[in-house]
């Protein structure tokens, strides 16, 4: 059975992208902008040309320190409340990478001060002494869910009473090394993503990105709810083919989403397979509702994804416009794929899903309190 | 006698992958290389695919291309007769 967890409160929720915080991004998604450009996929060492969404001024080498910690720090001013990481106030830190790029770094320059932020451990530890949490810190990570599975544990808790209120802060911040095993795999090749859109080669877009969810009980505008968390346990790179692994996430969310009329904010990197068993499942699973992707403009933010995309969510919400699936043409993988953005004033919530390498899927319904 | 491109994929394979119970000549022309007896998958390919652009110098962009490149050993040899130098080709 999926993972689930009891109805929760994000009490403030935000996200750094290369359009800046959630209602710059918001804004930037509504008017169809892209922030991917062509860029060398081994930095300064050059290599083929891919679609990357780097933040303003940010190469894709790797600094020491990293230079995306201005920009984090910036977004940790706005988060409210203080003393996290001290007792029932638990910080939960989410990515994928961490600063991986960062022992490629080392191994291409000798330069040992890479290493700093090279490990989940130690680069968290510096995250913890530039943003001044307490010790109370977990460190998660679970590929492009990654932000999801944070958000679960955190949510169970703030729900049996172990926390008052707890912060999830997911982060990616691309890198050579990263860009490159994405290329290896050629699903991150020259060609721009289209996410569900039928073409006749897949294409992903990366992107930097960084979030953050306070979760509470009682405080907070928007509900969290039918969390879902499920893994095919099939194979490294493929989900099951029958897209059973979709399907089985959205059981989770379904019960929660009953008798709402929703919108469905999917992962739709713009690989073609998964595309097509995500629409596939969602149709199934939410008949009507319209399904919208943005890694075509943001490009994929790995594992911060989810967390930034509910920041994207809450706002559209707020806003009363939900952005299009923007990027490339051609014709849409289902009926339900919007294109366009529409008025979401007479929509209860949204669902929104993620997925992963090794068949790992993470859904959530968020609605207005 | 066999072609000398498509018995050198076959050998390639075997080395690249690691199939030390398999001899070459025996995996057939035109079965499918991923989901097929073989059993390989998009690691493997992957791992193939990286080989063959060293070795012949070509370039697969997508992961669609790879798939179709990887149909089956025939048309692999097909795939890479239409893109490579003639040079890198044995003959």
């Amino acid at each position: 059975m999926p993972h689930s967890s009891e109805p929760v409160r994000v009490a403030a929720c935000g996200c750094l992208t290369p359009f800046g915080d959630a209602a710059s991004t918001h804004l930037a998604l509504m008017r169809g902008e892209c922030a991917l450009r062509p860029v060398g996929v081994l930095g300064r060492d050059g290599g083929d040309m891919v679609p990357l969404a780097l933040l303003p001024g940010r190469a894709l080498d790797e600094t020491s320190p990293p230079d995306w910690l201005g920009a984090v720090r910036r977004m940790n001013d706005s988060i409210p409340g203080g003393d996290w990481g001290s007792p029932g106030r638990p910080v939960f830190v989410t990515s994928s990478n961490f600063g991986v790029g960062g022992l490629y770094a080392l191994h291409r320059t000798g330069e040992h001060s890479f290493a700093a932020w090279g490990a989940p451990p130690t680069c968290t530890e510096r995250l913890r002494e530039e943003l001044g949490w307490g010790p109370d810190v977990s460190i998660l990570s679970h590929a492009c869910v990654s932000a999801h599975l944070g958000l679960l544990l955190a949510s169970r808790a703030v729900s049996a009473g172990l926390a008052d209120e707890a912060l999830v802060l997911s982060f990616d911040f691309l890198s050579p090394f990263v860009a490159g095993g994405f290329h290896s795999l050629k699903i991150l090749n020259s060609g721009f993503p289209s996410p569900f859109r039928i073409r006749e080669s897949g294409a992903i877009g990366l992107g930097d990105g960084a979030a953050f969810a306070v979760i509470s009980v009682e405080r907070g505008d928007w509900i969290l709810s039918g969390q879902s968390l499920h893994n095919e346990m099939h194979h490294f790179t493929s989900n099951r083919s029958d897209g059973s692994g979709f399907a089985r996430c959205l059981e989770g969310v379904m019960a929660a989403a009953r008798g709402r009329r929703v919108w469905f904010k999917g992962h739709g990197t713009g690989t073609l397979e998964a595309g097509r068993l995500e629409v596939s499942a969602a149709e199934g699973a939410l008949p009507g509702a319209p399904i919208v992707g943005w890694k075509g403009s943001l490009g994929h933010t790995l594992g911060s994804c989810g967390l930034v995309e509910l920041a994207i969510a809450v706002e559209s919400q707020r806003a009363g416009r939900t952005p299009g699936t923007i990027g490339g043409a051609g014709p849409a993988m289902g009926a339900s794929v919007a294109i366009e953005g529409f008025g979401n004033g007479a929509f209860d919530g949204v669902v929104c899903a993620s997925n992963a390498f090794g068949g790992a899927h993470a859904a959530f319904l968020l609605c207005h309190a | 006698m066999a072609d000398p491109l498509t018995a050198r994929l076959k050998q390639l394979i075997v080395e690249t992958l690691h199939l030390e119970d398999i001899a070459p000549a025996s995996i057939p022309d035109d079965e499918p290389l991923i989901g097929g007896g073989l059993s390989l998958d998009s690691i493997d390919a992957l791992e193939l695919v990286v080989r063959l652009e060293k070795e012949f110098g070509i370039k697969i962009e997508s992961s669609e291309e790879a798939r179709r490149a990887l149909a089956s050993v025939a048309a692999l040899a097909a795939y890479i007769r239409e893109r490579c130098d003639p040079a890198k080709v044995p003959f």
